[in-house]
């Protein structure tokens, strides 16, 4: 097991009147690697569930593993973890904590004693990897940015210390197309030639999905559903129960198949679509 | 008729006057027509949140103007008149709510305009009412759903009985339910009440439910039309950093192979039926 979790239970405020069960017995185990995306409703224990993987929260009960071994408390060590496993939270502005953009993704490769021209080599790249130009705006303080740009920062700012895992919660909200599709193909590129292991919760199928070996479906604090895409998504109808969607071009294809042509729906990119169109409707050669 | 708001060569710099004066907004001219539905898009950090902050006086123009039906945003003894106007609902929900009972919050606004109690009562009665509230008036916003929350931030912005609602990316933190709720409350508001309202979004399944669409780019407006008008330039689109709507996307790739699939296909269920018609 390269990552994962045995029975993982958390209650928030345990041992008072407004203790609330976030996770139920969590278990579930990836490999190096691999790109995994955690969908849910709101309040189903996403974020919960992700700050227990690098050490942010502690287990009420049950286990949290990485690279085989069980995740204790000694400060040392966390402090360690965190360095391999980034986090990019899910309202990234409560978490900023310098005074410019340089600095704020300086942080990292300066704790890990860099020299000064490495470090402003590493900002740099890091701000261009997410599409930001760095001397635009990185001696501005965090907070003078639009939304999206906010989010960009504190993504740049986990990749410049190069983490082994990258987990993002919820990393698309409030980004415009174009950076959406860079930085999932930025992820994409990462993971095939550094082997780096992906974990995203995300309310936004379309363009990530291609991308991943796994989903998992969180409801209430549990673990509902398991599986590769092509798996989850044929179970329609279990999703709109929780109040969740397909992606776009899977749900195209449910409808097209609910009005009478007898398409696949296990089908979630345009490609995939298109050729299922020109399975049924295309003739030879064309 | 005259537009609701007109931006007249707007300009807008953060830090003017020093070294890192930033100009956000570069000369925009818009007209905001009453009960229209408008979208407005663009790539991150194109100004599409500063414009939209000097509708309501949030921000005030340093060069150009912003009328609110004639008034000038710029003469503070407009303000009062103009935030009664235009309402204002933000990206996150949490941060928008002030009570700890949602009637009382949708109150807030309503008081603070010094209304007689029983006009407060009747139109928080109303804004419940319209947006399907009634059954979590009594309850803490703290144990609503995300989406929820933001409903309940709508209705408070409803209260005031403004004439234009702006919202800046409202459905950008919340699941697809709650997203879907977001949506057709916001609908359903323009065209049942006649609200006029400025979506801000970097969603194409939601731009095409609004009458006309903005797209921005380094603080200028690049194109302004309907949304059929505005999918058809396809390279433009791209070149602005947008996409085209899903079915679209789809229906371009179809035609490419030498499908006969019409022009002008933006929503899904256009893309469905012409799908199940193909010989
Ligand atoms: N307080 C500030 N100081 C300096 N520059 C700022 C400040 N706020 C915003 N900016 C800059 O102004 C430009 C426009 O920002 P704005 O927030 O209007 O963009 P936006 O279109 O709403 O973007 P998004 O889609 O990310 O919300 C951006 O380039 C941003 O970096
Ligand atoms: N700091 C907190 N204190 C108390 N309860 C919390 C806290 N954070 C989250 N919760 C509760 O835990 C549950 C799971 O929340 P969360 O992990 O944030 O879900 P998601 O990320 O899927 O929206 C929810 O019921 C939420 O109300
Ligand atoms: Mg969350
Ligand atoms: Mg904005």
């Amino acid at each position: 097991m390269f990552i994962g979790t045995e029975k993982l239970t958390y209650t928030y405020m345990s041992g008072t009147p407004f203790a609330a069960t976030a996770l139920n017995e969590v278990s579930f185990s990836l490999g190096k690697g691999e790109i995994t995306l955690i969908i849910g409703p709101s309040g189903s224990g996403k974020s919960t569930l992700i700050q227990h993987l690098n050490g942010l929260l502690k287990p009420s009960s049950g286990r949290v593993y990485f690279k085989g071994q069980a995740i204790g408390s000694d400060k040392g060590e966390l402090l360690r973890l965190r360095r391999r496993i980034g986090l990019v939270f899910q309202i990234p502005e409560e978490h900023f904590f310098s005074e410019t953009i340089y600095d704020e993704i300086a942080f990292a490769p300066r704790n890990l004693g860099l020299a000064e021209s490495e470090v402003r080599i590493r900002v740099k790249d890091a701000l261009e990897k997410v599409g930001l130009r760095a001397e635009q705006l990185q001696y501005r303080h965090p907070f003078q940015l639009s939304a999206g740009q906010k989010r960009l920062v504190a993504v740049a700012s986990v990749l410049s210390m190069n983490p082994e895992v990258l987990i993002l919660d919820e990393p698309t909200a409030g980004l415009d197309p174009s950076h959406r599709r860079n930085l999932f193909a930025l992820l994409d590129n990462l993971n095939r030639s550094g082997g780096l292991t992906v974990i995203i919760s995300t309310h936004h199928l379309d363009d990530v999905v291609a991308l991943a070996h796994s989903v998992f479906v969180l409801q209430g604090g549990r673990m509902v559903l398991a599986g590769p895409p092509s798996e989850i998504f044929t179970t329609r109808e279990k999703l709109y129960d929780l109040g969740l969607s397909l992606p776009s071009v899977t749900e195209i294809m449910h409808s097209v198949k609910e009005k009478g042509l007898p398409v696949k729906t296990n089908i979630y990119t345009l490609a995939g679509a298109r050729q299922e169109i020109n399975r049924l409707k295309g003739r030879p050669g064309r | 008729m005259n537009p609701l708001i007109e931006v007249i060569d707007l300009t807008y710099s953060y830090q003017a006057g020093s070294d890192d004066e930033f100009r956000a907004l570069k000369g925009v001219f818009l007209q905001v027509w009453p009960g229209e539905m408008l979208a407005i898009t663009g790539q991150n950090g194109s100004g599409k949140s500063t414009l939209a902050r000097h509708f309501n006086g949030l921000l005030t123009p340093q060069s150009g103007s912003v009328l609110v039906e004639g008034l000038s945003i710029a003469d503070k003894k407009n303000t009062a008149a103009i935030r009664k106007l235009v309402g204002m609902v933000f990206q996150n929900p949490d941060n928008q709510l002030v009570s700890s009972i949602v009637e009382e919050d949708i109150a807030f606004g309503p008081e603070n305009l010094g209304l007689p109690p029983a006009e407060i009562r009747k139109r928080v009665d109303w804004a419940l009412d319209t947006l399907n509230l009634q059954h979590l008036r009594k309850v803490s916003p703290s144990g609503l759903s995300e989406g929820q929350k933001q409903l309940v931030a709508i209705a408070g912005v409803l209260a005031m009985k403004p004439k234009c609602i702006i919202l800046d990316e409202p459905t950008a933190h919340l699941d697809p339910r709650g997203k879907r709720e977001v949506l057709e409350n916001i609908m359903r508001l323009n065209r049942e009440e006649g609200i006029t309202i400025i979506l801000l979004t970097h969603f194409m399944n939601e731009v095409v439910h609004c009458d006309q669409m903005v797209v921005m780019e380094q603080g200028e407006i690049k194109l302004r039309g309907t949304p059929y008008a505005v999918f058809r330039q396809k390279e433009i689109i791209l070149e602005l950093g947008l996409d085209l709507p899903i079915a679209a996307q789809l229906a371009t790739g179809l035609r490419q192979k030498g499908f006969k699939i019409p022009e002008d296909i933006i929503h899904t269920e256009e893309l469905v039926d012409c799908l199940c018609q193909l010989k």
